[in-house]
């Protein structure tokens, strides 16, 4: 064991790195793309995601001005959902692999699995800014035209949704930003537990355990505190426009937050992918 | 229930059977019979029907026809594992069980005795493996697993699919072994191969078939008999005399080489006593042995799939 | 595919009876030798009680001591506010007081020192003939209220309605109870002269000697806003003419008595205001007071307090692990060729199916209950202890919720069954049947949506299962915010409950039918 790490290490040392990531890269990118199931979930994770978006906009009224509701908040409630199967995708390209025992012919073909790794998470955050970056902005399209017919008018104070405006593009930035951490904290975890059912139910329950839990904490510190560490709810806190005094954490703090999580999930995920006989 | 199982006919009736994939007709009226007291090869190349055919027989596939297994369907049997025991993949395990409790919870299926899996394993061969989990066993260890199963009912006809598959040279002699203990036991036994090496010295009943279809169902005797079709190679430094000579005899004559010819039509030793009497010189005549892998080429010839290209042939 | 190969003669599967049970003992066989799904099945009992007993860990609100709360009981045993101010005397056997109510008005907060006037829609003021002044003693009142005419109430969950109409000055409104034996009767009249009866109570066992007399009260003020709900602090005021006995009472003065001490969980008094009561010239009394005397129900007007199902937010843990068991135990037959094995052992899927979901689903429901069972007592005695208000709930409710979270469990471990054998891929069926357990409840109880979108997601999916672990009363003469964010389900626990389990035969119908159809 020590002698093949060993092995490995000394390829990463002698520059070769860059091919190898190269060539993992052009792997990944093939198996993901021939893999079929990818594209039906990426255009599921954005069609859910502007569902979701559309049904809230549509039940959601502003009766009158100071109606409390955050409009683009509102238009991109679908990322809730749209976030489930982003995590799937991530789950499922490394799980499947180990499912089919076909991590052995990847990791044969290319050895340097640091590489593989890194290879997989670039294509999975390409694929999903793009996924990402289209659901977003068709939930913002939809929410403009429908958010109007229930109120939210200028005559309530409501602007139309527009990328213009700074805190609207921040919350579009950062819901994609926050797709593409979700992704990140699927791949870490599966290459950690490596079966599908396992991971896609570690990433779940941190996602939406702590929400849930928060439900029913009644001290308002404890309350703060779990939603500072959620990576759901911190990680939301990027879609939020207006009361942002009373967020349990700020925008770009809370997509950290996710940020720090998927981090983790990652470096355990890839040291034990090191570690551990394929 | 011991009873039911002992006064069933060991058999496996295969009448007409059809399926189709998609486009893809992989099982066109295939026909058989599988009789107790022999071990019944089933072979043909890869994508031939072998594994469909024994799924359709244990019910998991449905097809046009008739399976019946000691006369009835398969899937109207109660305790189905106490009259057809089946190996088809022997890796088909949860690798966190051990070996013992995959035999256990089929015994339970059956309403088998727990003491009925500590006989399978020590026939199997198992051993004290049997404690360790599945998942770490070799493909030999997993086709031992497979057989236990098999046995795990006591069932009167066995079928096998690719038993062979994995196994070291010991364990493909204790399988031959193993295989023409059940037949003398007097039950029938079906053992599928795509390699007629594999089952030349076990089976006494060959079912040879190619595209789906049955192309020989015969005794390892005849089918030899009918491939080696009664041929002789001549070498000879007049070819051409030699020719018009068995010819004039009756014999089909054929140039096979500079020097040899094929002689088809009369026996060695009338030829080499013609060739005698007319003065014709030849250094060798040799009756040609056909081997059942020749037979078993010749036959399926026409039924292999995928036939790769031969590798001196490839350009270079 | 015709297949003509298996004509299964219907009369062999009927016969027999013994081959189900193998095919379960099989089952069991083979859930039972995987250390994996044991394992998890414990990890998945155990995160219920540990989520359960840590989210409902929080330090003692205020700083109140052990013990200190607790809500009164009413004579059901169910959770009762009883907070209002009571101008008595005492009553020895039968009797009968009639009094006038000249108004019943009332104010209310309203922020930043703003008082709005006018009586709450639940405020009440009329005669209440009470056990003692001991809260949640048993009681029969006729009074008038604020919004909803001349009602007749008893024991606190009772509520019967009389004529509508509001008292004025003009035009008083008559109010009568009568005591006989353990049988009081409610009557109003316009005029003093013709009565109407409200109402009839019996209170069995009801003392002799009994406190009646003069009460009003008044809820907190429900607000609606766009923003959401708020409740602020209101009273109410009853002015009486001279009331009129007869029987045996006692000779000593009225005397003021503010029942509870301070206006329960569901009322409090404004700023300016605090209970009490005045004599007017020719005997009549104003009679000032804030609280309820009505059941406990959820959301605010609960106060600093847990219910049962609380203590139970560790089911989604556990749901997760058991939906996760529940896929893999057939997705894993699928991915090694298993399947092909089971189904020659037992060739009729149906019954494969059906004992792996009796396996699963039977170990799920233990799963449960054993944690719902060990998990409320523990967390109940715990929140006690730290001070919290616990509501409380009979031992049929409580019953019904453990065996109901055992349900939920089991339901869904079906539901993941079903899917799993449907879609033959353990990550996408678990993601699946996570999401729509757990996505909708989020949903709808993170009060993004409004209360009818919410509802309306709490009926039609598998969430709708979570109904059954609601404890929460409703009661239409107790105004609160009986929503989906309160821990309102818009179905009845059983109902709730069906929802799931119907998705899960759906799931495993089909499952059963795609099973017999194809090839494995």
């Amino acid at each position: 064991m020590s002698l093949l790490s060993g092995a490995r290490l000394a390829s990463t040392a002698a520059g070769a790195w860059r091919g190898d990531f190269g060539r993992a890269l052009c792997a990944e990118w093939t198996k993901l793309r021939t893999a079929g199931e990818t594209g039906r979930l990426l255009l599921l994770a954005v069609a859910l995601t502007v569902a979701v978006g559309c049904g809230t906009a549509k039940a959601v009224k502003c009766p009158d001005a100071g109606c409390g509701q955050d409009a683009v908040k509102l238009a991109l409630t679908g990322v809730t959902v749209g976030q489930a199967v982003i995590a799937l995708l991530a789950v499922l390209a490394v799980s499947g692999e180990y499912g089919t025992g076909m991590i052995r012919t990847t990791l044969t073909a290319v050895p340097n699995r640091i590489a593989v790794l890194t290879a997989k998470a670039t294509i999975l955050t390409t694929v999903v800014l793009g996924s990402g970056t289209a659901a977003v902005l068709a939930s913002l399209l939809a929410g403009r035209y429908i958010l109007p017919g229930n109120g939210f008018t200028e005559a309530h104070d409501y602007a139309p949704l527009s990328l213009a405006d700074g805190p609207t593009l921040r919350a579009a930035v950062g819901s994609v930003l926050y797709l593409v951490l979700i992704a990140l904290l699927g791949l870490g975890v599966a290459t950690a537990v490596r079966e599908a059912a396992t991971a896609i139910g570690v990433v779940l329950g941190l996602l939406y355990l702590f929400p849930v839990v928060t439900q029913v904490v009644h001290d308002p510190a404890w309350q703060h505190h779990l939603q500072q560490i959620s990576p759901m709810t911190a990680g939301l806190a990027v879609q939020a426009t207006i009361h942002l005094h009373e967020l349990p954490i700020g925008p770009w703090a809370g997509l950290g937050v996710l940020a720090a999580w998927a981090a983790a999930a990652l470096l355990v995920g890839g040291l034990l992918l090191h570690m551990r006989d394929a | 229930m011991r009873d039911e199982s002992k006064s069933m006919k060991a058999t496996i009736e295969v009448i007409g059977l059809r399926k189709r994939f998609g486009p893809r007709l992989a099982l066109d009226g295939m026909t058989f019979t599988v009789r107790p007291r022999r071990v019944t090869g089933f072979v043909g190349p890869n994508g031939a029907g072998k594994s469909t055919t024994m799924r359709v027989i244990l019910g998991l596939d449905a097809a046009e026809g008739t399976a019946l297994v000691g006369g009835v369907p398969y899937r109207t049997l109660r305790r189905p594992l106490r009259h057809l025991g089946a190996l088809l993949d022997a890796s088909a395990l949860q690798p966190s069980r051990t070996a013992r409790n995959h035999l256990l919870w089929l015994a339970h299926s059956q309403g088998v005795p727990t003491r009925r899996v500590d006989e399978v394993i020590d026939q199997a061969g198992l051993g004290t493996a049997a404690r360790r989990k599945a998942g770490g066993f070799s493909l030999g260890m997993r086709q031992r697993l497979g057989i236990a199963a098999a046995l795990l009912g006591d069932p009167p006809v066995v079928m096998l699919d690719e038993p062979f598959n994995g196994l070291d040279p010991d364990g493909i002699v204790w399988m031959r072994g193993f295989l023409a203990e059940l037949a003398r036991q007097g039950r029938a036994v079906l053992v599928s191969s795509h390699l007629m090496s594999e089952l030349e010295d076990t089976a006494d009943h060959l079912v040879v078939i190619g595209r789906g279809r049955v192309v020989a169902d015969t005794s390892v005797s005849d089918l030899l008999a009918e491939a080696s079709g009664g041929r002789v190679t001549l070498r000879t430094s007049a070819p051409p005399r030699a020719a018009q000579v068995l010819h004039g005899a009756g014999a089909t004559v054929l140039a096979t080489g500079p020097d040899t010819l094929g002689v088809t039509g009369l026996p060695d030793e009338e030829i080499v006593a013609l060739l005698a009497r007319n003065g014709v010189p030849f250094s060798q005549v040799s009756a040609h042995r056909a081997t059942l892998e020749e037979a078993y080429m010749e036959l399926t010839r026409d039924a292999v799939e995928y036939r790769g290209i031969p590798a001196g042939e490839t350009e270079r | 595919m015709t297949a003509t190969l298996t004509p299964r003669p219907p009369a062999t599967r009927r016969t027999e009876r013994g081959g189900f049970l193998r095919a379960l003992h099989a089952e069991w066989t083979k859930f039972r030798t995987v250390r994996g799904w044991v394992l998890a099945m414990a990890g998945a009992l155990l995160v219920t009680i540990a989520v359960g007993l840590l989210g409902t860990a929080a330090p003692a609100p205020g700083g109140r001591g052990a013990g200190s709360a607790s809500y009164p009981k009413g004579p059901g045993g169910e959770a009762v506010n009883d907070s209002f101010y009571f101008v008595h005397r005492t009553l020895t056997g039968d009797g009968a007081l009639t009094v006038p109510l000249r108004s019943l008005t009332g104010a209310a907060d309203t922020g930043t020192g703003r008082t709005a006037q006018g009586a709450q829609p639940w405020a009440k003021a009329g005669i209440i003939v009470k056990e003692s002044l001991t809260q949640g003693s048993p009681y029969a009142a006729v009074m008038a209220t604020g919004g909803h005419g001349v009602r007749m109430q008893y024991d606190y969950t009772h509520d019967m309605a009389g004529p509508s109409g509001k008292a004025a000055q003009e035009s008083p409104r008559w109010l009568r109870l009568v005591r006989s034996g353990d049988s009081l009767t409610g009557y109003a009249s316009t005029d003093g002269s013709h009565w109407t009866e409200v109402g009839r109570a019996k209170l069995p066992g009801l003392a002799r000697t009994v406190r009646a007399g003069l009460f009003a009260t008044s809820p907190e003020a429900k607000q609606e806003t766009a923003a959401g709900t708020g409740f602020s602090p209101a009273v109410a005021t009853g002015t009486f003419g001279r009331p009129d006995l007869t029987g045996d009472w006692s000779q000593s003065a009225w005397s003021g008595t503010q029942v509870g001490g301070d206006a329960g969980t569901s009322g409090s008094y404004t700023n300016t205001t605090e209970g009490g009561f005045t004599q007017t010239d020719g005997g009549g009394f104003t009679v000032t007071g804030a609280g309820d005397i009505a059941p406990v129900v959820g959301g605010p007007v609960m106060g600093v307090g847990f219910s049962v199902e609380n203590f139970l937010v560790g089911t989604f843990a556990g749901l997760i692990v058991v939906i996760a068991v529940g896929t893999v135990f057939i997705t894993g037959e699928y991915r090694r060729g298993l399947l092909r094995t089971t189904v020659a052992a037992t060739p009729l899927r149906g019954r494969v199916l059906g004992a792996k979901a009796l396996v699963a689903g039977g170990v799920a429901f233990a799963v449960g209950l054993v944690a719902a069972a060990i998990t409320v007592p523990v967390g109940e005695r715990s929140a006690r202890g730290r001070g919290f208000h616990v509501f409380p709930v009979t031992s049929a409710t409580e019953a019904r919720v453990m065996v109901g979270t055992g349900l939920v469990c089991a339901a869904a471990t079906v539901l993941a069954l079903g899917v799993g054998a449907l879609l033959r891929r353990s990550g996408t069926a678990v993601a699946l049947v996570i999401a729509s357990i757990v996505l909708p409840f989020l949903l709808a109880v993170s009060g993004v949506l409004p209360p009818g979108a919410s509802e309306w997601l709490l009926r039609v999916t598998p969430a709708a299962g979570f109904a059954i672990q609601q404890t929460l009363p409703r009661y239409a003469q107790v105004l609160s915010v009986y929503e989906p964010s309160t821990g309102y389900y818009p179905l009845a626990p059983w109902a709730g409950l069906a929802v799931l389990c119907g998705y899960a035969a759906l799931a495993f119908g089909l499952a059963v039918v795609r099973l017999r159809g194809r090839d494995v």
